[in-house]
């Protein structure tokens, strides 16, 4: 009897539907440090660029914090920090006993008073930003349950006076180490074990071709030496093949090869140019550029060359795809009718194109942080071409590099083997 | 040599045969009264059909975008996150050029009231690459028209400016949340209680539906339906 009221009343009772809610970062405060205070402070400048870097949280201002500036690790008065609207704490207390610096970080739910993160982070002082970033990485996962990037190193081409060269640095611009020389050196990418960084070289006057950069000795050995033009090598997510574009009898194609540069093969066959092929995430199909339908346009197919399909069908220029982590996305640059370069997106189930850049200057060479909430691009918005970042959707666009003549040509690396 | 059966009680069989079926056609007759109860009246004093609403944008001015063209930004991408805390940061990375702000589509909505009051202020010059229809108004926030209804769509409304997702949940897990909540809604707009009846699973999500409706204030329901929302109530769905 009772279930069939319920049921009367239940099918009497308006539904309403609502999606689409606002996505607002979290409110976090980060308290003064404790402890130390220069290496504290380090610390935490570092941790709140990565936060606000993030997209994720809105970190709260200081001057309107009403709780203690003395106020301890614990024994906290939850209710001070509720008052001007946190909803996450962090607090901070470094030590520096010698050359080290150790810091005990926490994480607090402001709602339900309660420790939800704890850890003590040790590094030498040089590489203090390191503690910053590990305990990110670690809120970051608390939160989202996903790989968090700020341990992740991104590489790119420098412009010197003397030509451009590789270089590596941290995923926020920091710690800039150059891998090559200075002659033209372009197109970096990561092998998956972030070891090594292959590229594109005139280095050896015999054209372009392609070689490799150990990230740490910095030894570099050629890598493919095909006819007078390959380029843009790419390695498979599982590292053992790679892809390539390289001229042979006037034609540019895709070709497939073992990591060792050993037994390769051409994917592609087509009358026009084929060129800047990008792996999905499941090594399963690649994402390329081709001309045969007489525009640059997106195409994918499986990665034994079959199965051809074209992608974009807007605009007349569409190059440069780089297929997101998570599989459903590939960004791309493409020429709109002012014939000005600007990023999209391309959905590869259905088509969908979003525009992420417009009315900055010129935006070109889209690269996916492994975790695919973001994406590093160059960027002329500034007057020199830098590296800039974004997420999926176009928001929150931030200066990277900040190179005296400019950078481009940006390769994110993958994320820090798990210890 | 068989053992004989002791013979069946007649009483018993007797007994039982006649009241099985009486239970049964009490218990039927109970229902059918009960029923009756609730629903004879709700046929002769029944309100109006509840529709679900839809949400209406206006058209924007503006001529229809060539698709063969790659697309432009509806609105531009939102602002930079505000400035963190002043920590001394020493940096000389270039900052991104500050942006207007967009308004928001109730500002929109707002603006374009004024417009047909003749309250407004001089407008801006629109965007004269914005998709929209030659029948469309500057203050436009859709490329195509859609109809829909009066009090649910205020509801929807109302709740969905109170309605903030935390960014720290991630994309993948957007696409799989759900809850769903019970909301009796008092004849002043005020909404008496609420319910989750299925809770997403997600701490962060449901806490901010709990928010979301603790803020929303909503306008008084139209009389035909006031009596149905403040007994039964209305289910909001939410899907991040």
């Amino acid at each position: 009897m009772i279930f069939l009221l319920a049921l009367l009343l239940a099918a009497e009772r308006p539904v309403i539907d609502l999606s689409g809610g606002r996505v607002q970062a979290y409110p976090l405060a980060m308290a003064r440090p404790l402890g130390v205070q220069d290496a504290g402070i380090a610390v935490q400048s570092v941790l709140s660029q990565d936060f606000e870097r993030s997209g994720l949280f809105k970190l709260l201002d200081p001057a309107s914090f009403l709780a203690r500036p003395t106020e301890g690790l614990t024994n906290i008065d939850y209710s001070k920090w509720q008052a001007v609207g946190a909803q996450g704490l962090i607090k901070i207390s470094c030590d520096a006993p010698g050359a080290e610096v150790k810091c005990d970080m926490r994480l607090y739910d402001v709602a339900h008073g309660v420790e939800l993160l704890h850890g003590t982070y040790n590094a030498p002082r040089a590489a203090m930003r390191q503690i910053a970033h590990r305990f990110g990485d670690d809120v970051v996962r608390y939160f989202t349950h996903e790989p968090a990037i700020f341990q992740t190193r991104i590489a790119y081409v420098r412009e010197t006076e003397q030509g451009k060269q590789i270089v590596v640095a941290d995923q926020d611009g920091a710690n800039v180490q150059p891998l090559t020389g200075a002659s033209i050196n372009l197109l970096p990418a990561w092998t998956p074990d972030g070891r090594t960084i292959a590229f594109t070289s005139f280095r050896d006057g015999l054209g372009a071709h392609v070689y490799t950069v150990d990230a740490v000795t910095r030894q570099v050995r050629p890598l493919v030496l095909m006819g007078d033009f390959a380029t843009g090598a790419v390695y498979a997510p599982d590292g053992l093949r790679f892809l390539f574009s390289a001229s042979l009898d006037d034609n540019t194609d895709i070709y497939l090869s073992q990591a060792d540069g050993s037994a390769g093969r051409r994917l592609t066959d087509s009358r026009g140019i084929d060129i800047s092929a990008s792996w999905s995430p499941d090594g399963k199909r690649i994402a390329f550029v081709s001309e045969r339908a007489g525009s640059p346009q997106i195409y994918i197919m499986a990665a034994d060359g079959s199965d051809v399909r074209r992608l974009t069908f807007q605009g007349n220029y569409n190059q440069e795809p780089a297929w997101s982590p998570k599989g459903d996305l590939i960004a791309f640059s493409g020429r709109d009718e002012h014939r000005i370069f600007d990023l999209y997106t391309v959905a590869v189930e259905g088509g969908k194109v979003t525009r992420l850049t417009q009315n900055q200057g010129t935006n070109e060479k889209p690269s996916w942080a492994p975790n695919g909430r973001y994406l590093l691009f160059s960027s002329t918005r500034g007057g020199k071409r830098q590296l800039w970042e974004t997420q999926p959707d176009g928001s929150n666009q931030r200066a990277v590099t900040s190179e005296r003549m400019g950078a481009s040509d940006p390769a994110w690396g993958p994320l820090p083997a798990s210890k | 040599m068989s053992e004989s059966l002791p013979p069946k009680s007649v009483l018993a069989l007797e007994a039982r045969t006649p009241l099985t079926p009486g239970i049964a056609l009490a218990v039927l007759l109970h229902v059918v009264v009960f029923g009756a109860a609730l629903v004879l009246p709700r046929l002769f004093d029944r309100a109006p059909p509840l529709r679900k609403p839809i949400i209406a944008h206006m058209v924007a001015l503006g001529k229809p975008r060539d698709p063969h063209l790659l697309p432009r930004k509806e609105l531009a991408p939102p602002a930079a996150a505000a400035s963190p805390m002043t920590v001394p940061v020493p940096s000389s990375k270039p900052s991104p050029a500050p942006r207007k702000r967009e308004p928001t589509r109730q500002e929109l909505m707002q603006r374009a009231l004024a417009h047909a009051t003749g309250r407004a202020e001089p407008r801006e010059e629109p965007d004269p690459e914005r998709a929209g229809s030659a029948k469309g108004t500057p203050e436009g926030t859709a490329a195509t028209a859609e109809e829909g209804d009066a009090y649910f769509t205020a509801v929807h409304d109302a709740i969905l400016e109170n309605y903030v997702v935390p960014s720290v949940i991630s994309e993948r897990e957007r696409l799989y949340l759900s809850a769903s909540v019970l909301a009796w809604i008092g004849p002043g707009g005020q909404i008496l209680k609420h319910e989750f009846q299925k809770k997403s699973g997600n701490a962060f999500f449901d806490q901010a539906l709990e928010l979301a409706i603790q803020r929303t204030k909503l306008p008084p329901p139209p009389a035909e339906i006031a009596k149905s929302l403040r007994d039964t109530g209305v289910v909001l769905n939410f899907k991040p």
